[in-house]
């Protein structure tokens, strides 16, 4: 059977929505330039391109148009390569390469390019013309429930306290600006030509952080009883990623950089107003499907949602802290919502060359109540 | 296009000024190149090259400054990209793209001088030279320079804030050429919407030669007599129309540390004779003050002080004699002190320090006619206006009655002014022919200069009866065939009266009239529903009489929109709840650009019923640049009504859809009759009431949609309880009620669910709770 690898990943800098340095950039422009990055980086001939398959949570205004097809026209990929849009919300992005991996494994294309974007400046959560189902909203009101009040469901039920919390935003500031010092986050990033000049660098993370300086924070979605802050949230971000994923064959006969190995994917449904765990069962689900348990993986990356629902899933699935989100984590880095699972999944296999183990885990939440997984092993 | 430009009527035309250059970024430059900017006019502004890797440094600073700056410098924040910065010794040569200089840099006559050496070098010849000082003569300014720059060259001063203080004085020297001062004062007026008012070339020109002599005399006398802060503030505020701030206030807003460099100046300046120098001793109090920080607001504090110790907050005075703070007390006014006349004649040691001080005062105000100004009407508009006194000290002299006043001068000793002699027992101010008149030195009366085409409904009232009126309002002949109706309730507020008077008007302008304005000369055009009318009929439970009253509002606007003539709005001031919806209700607005307009009936817990609702959603769909699908006019109109947020200006207005493209903002107040008539008058030709709209309302999802973020605010703690139920009705005005995205409403129905909706919460106990405590403290309820 084709087995699938991940050969190649790039990605924007991630910049806070409305007070960064993409406020005037539109999102099809940095996931083009990002896309474009990806193929000269990674040497792929463009013309031997499948498809590029777009994550995108909130696809409509300047997200709209099937953005996959207009991102393709605007990296100048060739006008052979098709383009779609997928939206599983914050685990649009991941989606996009279990598509890739079940057409490579159905033999129905060699090469993806995986991407997601979103910008929270120019297109707002919710997008434009939020009309919910009242009828589904009186029968489960979860299902369009704030996310922050999703986290703080996820922290009284498992019992998180705002002092945990505050300890896990700063570990991931700190991840992150280690990360930053060491140069790790350097090639990852693809510089992005805006009207405010050339952007090269990360601006949501906040190396100056300190434990008092979160435990003085107020509760950002609940003011009375309420342990969830900005601080322990991730912002509102601009940005995009990508990853190339093709079979290994086509790798090894292209002389692709074989990062990883896709070893085993999945998705799972929760209770919408704890969306926060969707990671839990739906990384069960992958590390079983692989045959693996959680001591097998040497590393992980947790999406940041909130600080609250990912020590719950670090609770539950028993994640070893020098395992965890290495280089930091979307609370300091940021989390652009269609664009967070290429990251991650790229970040992963990235990690797993260079922390030299054998198995990685990618998984994030999704508002709605779900979960996604991708399990990765090294080659 | 700029604000000038987009005014139309008289106050368009275009800026005479394509580029102005600000020299100095201190308060006063900063806020003079805002206010330029504000009127649509690109502005360079420079300051010294500073140190480290920006050389702009300071400029850039400053106008971050102003940007942040409470009440704010700029009307509308994207007015700043209109200033370039640069640094005077890198950048002068730019000075020859621009059409005028101001120079506001510290006032040493030294660097001024050297600084216009070097300007005379690069601006454009005949370009205006102008500078700000407030304490160097003109004649030392243009001494040794060149004849051709001091041609050019002339003072123009503002007031701090620039922004808000309608007071500029224009000082000409013997070479300046007139047409100069013709230009500047052109564009001051019209553009920057100042008074000017021309002063002569003597030390502190007209406003600050009688405000600092008073504020010295008010202290120096009061250390004196033994009055305490609050007693001379009490005494020499409010009674005779002065700021409560009164003289410390005053002083500790202007600067304590400011005090001691003014008295030099002043006495440096004046003639040997000038009765200042009688009273130029500083204050016991002051250098230790200084020294330990008491400037004034901007520092520790002042004469008064805001102790914080503990945690609280207690307003402390000073002691004139020990400079001990102690928490302030309200001075009691003896009972016949609450006017000028009443307290001039009050026979306690109140009375004897008013007399004394206001006696000092007018009378130095009279002694300098002709010194500092030819006019009477000069000087008094450079006190109303630079120190916000309500009466000049003429004005107050004629409330007074000048022999009486004469009479009280003798009686203190104090020398009576020719010119109050010449007066004797006449006005200074006197109507004739229903044209004001003033008294001249040469005690024959003259017509009170007024710049052209300046136009308010005080004029025209002199001149004659109204068409209609009642005790509400008014229906004025403004000429041409225009008709302008103004409210005369107190603050402007609406009631049944009002809406009477305005539906006879309408009906009276279709046969008699080309168009309508709605105006008023008041300081507010319309601070919205009478609220205390509210609250008696509901205490009444007479809701029935509430309920006709929102229908007979809203039928008396749509016949106002549905006019078959133009009709004009043109606020100044507040236009809140039914003051900025009978303003929506207009074919065009015309606005002052200090015109603070909002849809504030949610703050009362009610939701705008006089038809508000729908204007403002058909303002944003008619918009192009709002985004697509039946949402984004929706969300945008109900977080600002659901806010009530209230513009900060004409500008702001704007962005709040308030106004439209088409819309004019007049910069001088004095101008905004005259502009909005203009407007009526080019809307008259081939007028046709507009169409009945159709309404495309969002459905079930998008109230949805609207309550959920509500919820989220709730929880949030950002809106309480009773928010939630009034933004829960306003939700369902604007999303339609019952009715599905794919059908169309009529602007009866619209105004069905505002009636609903307006009914239902009248009736609510926190709605009701909301409006007495509104009436009670003037401030929101938050329940």
């Amino acid at each position: 059977m084709n087995s699938v690898v991940i050969a190649g990943y790039a990605r924007s800098p991630f910049q806070l929505a409305r007070k960064g340095r993409f406020v005037k950039t539109r999102p099809d422009d940095i996931a083009a330039q990002v896309v474009r990055g990806l193929v000269e980086r990674t040497g792929i001939t463009p013309e031997e391109i499948e498809d590029l398959i777009l994550g995108c949570a909130f696809p409509e205004a300047e997200q709209g148009f099937n953005l996959g097809r207009i991102v393709g026209l605007l990296a100048g990929l060739p006008i052979s390569v098709a383009g779609v849009t997928v939206n599983r919300f914050c685990g649009s992005s991941m989606q996009s390469v279990h598509m890739a991996a079940g057409a490579i494994r159905m033999g129905a294309g060699e090469a993806f390019i995986c991407a997601g974007v979103e910008s929270m400046t120019r297109i707002p959560m919710g997008g434009f013309n939020p009309l919910p189902n009242p009828a589904l909203y009186k029968a489960r009101p979860g299902a369009y429930m704030d996310m922050g009040i999703t986290a703080e469901n996820v922290a009284r039920r498992y019992e998180i306290s705002r002092a945990e919390q505050d300890a896990f935003a700063l570990r991931s500031q700190i991840r992150t600006r280690d990360a930053v010092a060491a140069g790790h986050l350097e090639e990852e990033i693809v510089p992005i030509r805006t009207t405010d000049g050339v952007v090269s660098a990360d601006g949501c993370p906040r190396p100056e952080t300190t434990i008092e300086g979160l435990a003085g924070l107020k509760p950002a979605f609940d003011a009375t009883e309420g342990t969830v802050t900005a601080g322990t949230s991730s912002p509102l971000t601009d940005g995009a990623a990508a990853v190339l994923v093709c079979s290994e064959a086509y790798a090894d006969r292209k002389g692709l950089q074989k990062m990883a190995r896709v070893r085993s994917i999945a998705v799972s449904g929760c209770d919408p107003e704890t969306m926060g765990l969707g990671p839990i069962a739906a990384s069960r689900k992958a590390l079983e499907r692989a045959g693996l348990t959680i001591g097998d993986i040497g590393v992980v990356e947790l999406n940041e949602a909130f600080a609250a629902q990912a020590i719950a899933c670090v609770k539950d699935l028993g994640v070893r802290d020098e395992t965890l989100n290495i280089d930091g984590g979307a609370i300091a880095l940021g989390h652009p919502l269609g664009a967070t699972g290429a990251r991650i999944v790229g970040k992963a296999a990235q990690l797993l060359c260079r922390e030299g183990v054998s198995h990685a885990l990618a998984t994030q939440c999704i508002g709605g109540g779900q979960g996604i997984a991708t399990v990765l092993e090294r080659i | 296009m700029t604000e000038a430009m987009k005014s139309g009527g008289e106050g368009g035309v275009a800026s005479p000024f394509s580029r102005v250059c600000v020299i100095g970024s201190g308060v006063m430059g900063a806020g003079i190149a805002a206010q330029i900017a504000n009127a649509g006019v690109p502005v360079l502004l420079l300051d010294r090259k500073a140190e480290g890797s920006n050389p702009n440094a300071l400029a850039d600073g400053a106008i971050a400054k102003a940007l942040k700056a409470d009440p704010a410098a700029f009307m509308d924040p994207a007015a700043a990209k209109l200033i370039t910065t640069g640094t005077i010794e890198d950048d002068l040569g730019k000075v020859a793209d621009c059409d005028w200089v101001v120079e506001v840099i510290i006032e040493r006559l030294d660097l001024k001088q050297g600084l216009y050496r070097r300007l005379d070098e690069v601006r454009r010849p005949g370009t205006p030279v102008s500078s700000n000082t407030s304490t160097i003569p003109l004649a030392r300014l243009v001494e040794g320079m060149p004849e051709r720059f001091a041609r050019d060259f002339l003072i123009t001063h503002f007031f701090n804030p620039p922004r808000y203080m309608r007071l500029l004085e224009i000082v000409g020297g013997p070479l300046t050429d007139p047409a100069h001062v013709a230009r500047l004062t052109a564009f001051c007026d019209r553009s920057l919407g100042k008074t000017v008012v021309k002063a002569k070339d003597t030390p502190g020109f007209i406003a600050n030669r009688i405000g600092t002599f008073w504020m010295q005399v008010a202290a120096g006398v009061a250390v004196e007599q033994g009055l305490t802060v609050e007693e001379v503030d009490a005494v020499i505020g409010r009674p005779f129309g002065i700021p409560k701030t009164g003289v410390f206030g005053l002083l500790d807003l202007v600067g304590i540390d400011l005090m001691p460099h003014i008295a030099a100046s002043m006495t440096s300046l004046l003639a040997e004779g000038d009765r200042y120098h009688a009273f130029a001793g500083e204050l016991p109090l002051v250098p230790k003050m200084i020294a330990d920080g008491y400037t004034g607001r901007k520092g520790k504090g002042g004469f008064y002080r805001i102790n914080r110790e503990g945690g609280g907050k207690v307003k402390e005075s000073i002691d004139l004699k020990t400079g001990a703070y102690a928490p302030s007390r309200r001075a009691s006014l003896p009972p016949e002190g609450r006017d000028a006349a009443g307290l001039l004649g009050a026979q306690d040691r109140l009375g004897a320090y008013a007399r004394k001080v206001m006696g000092e005062t007018l009378a130095y105000a009279a002694s300098l006619v002709p010194e500092i100004s030819d006019d009477i009407s000069g000087i008094d508009r450079a006190m109303e206006l630079g120190f916000n006194w309500k009466m000049g000290p003429f004005a107050l002299i004629d409330q007074i009655g000048a022999a009486k006043f004469a009479a009280l001068l003798k009686q203190e000793g104090i020398a009576v002014p020719a010119l109050i002699e010449t007066a004797g027992d006449r006005k200074f101010y006197k109507d004739i022919d229903g044209v004001p008149n003033e008294l001249g030195a040469d005690g024959e009366y003259r017509p009170v200069p007024r710049p052209e085409g300046v136009l308010l409904l005080s004029d025209v009232r002199r001149k004659g009866k109204p068409v209609l009126s009642s005790k509400a309002g008014a229906l004025w002949d403004i000429g041409d065939g225009v008709a302008c109706f103004e409210i005369t309730t107190k603050m402007n507020t609406f009631e049944e009266r009002v809406l009477a008077i305005l539906e006879k008007s309408i009906e009276h302008v279709k046969e008699n009239f080309k168009a309508l304005v709605i105006y008023t000369d008041a300081t507010q055009f319309s601070a919205g529903a009478n609220l205390g009318l509210a609250q008696f009929a509901a205490n009444m439970a007479a809701f029935g009489e509430i309920k006709k009253l929102i229908a007979r509002g809203q039928t008396v606007f749509k016949s106002l929109k549905y006019a078959p003539f133009p009709v004009v709005a043109a606020p100044a001031g507040l236009a809140l709840g039914g003051g900025c919806e009978i303003t929506l209700h207009a074919d065009a607005i015309q606005a002052h650009a200090e015109s603070y307009i909002g849809l504030v009936e949610c703050g009362v817990g009610l939701i705008p019923g006089w038809g508000g609702c729908g204007e403002m959603l058909l303002r944003l769909a008619a918009d192009k640049r709002t985004p697509k699908g039946p949402m984004p006019p929706v969300r945008e109109v109900f977080e600002m009504i659901a806010t009530a947020r209230v513009s900060k200006s004409a500008a702001e207005a704007r962005r709040m859809h308030i106004l439209r493209d088409g819309d004019g903002i007049t910069m001088n107040r004095d101008r905004l009759l005259a502009d909005a008539k203009a407007r009526a008058l080019a809307l008259v030709d081939g007028y046709t009431p507009p169409a009945k709209p159709e309404f495309h309302p969002a459905g079930a999802g998008g109230k949805l949609a609207l309550n959920m973020a509500v919820d989220g605010m709730l929880r949030q703690g950002i809106a309480t309880p009773h928010d939630v139920t009034v933004a829960g009705w306003l939700a369902t005005i604007l999303t339609g009620g019952d009715h599905d995205m794919t059908e169309t409403l009529t602007e009866e129905q619209v105004l069905g669910l505002e009636q609903e909706a307006f009914y239902a919460l009248v009736q609510t106990v926190p709605t009701l709770d909301r409006i007495e405590h509104m009436l009670e403290t003037g401030k929101p309820l938050r329940n």
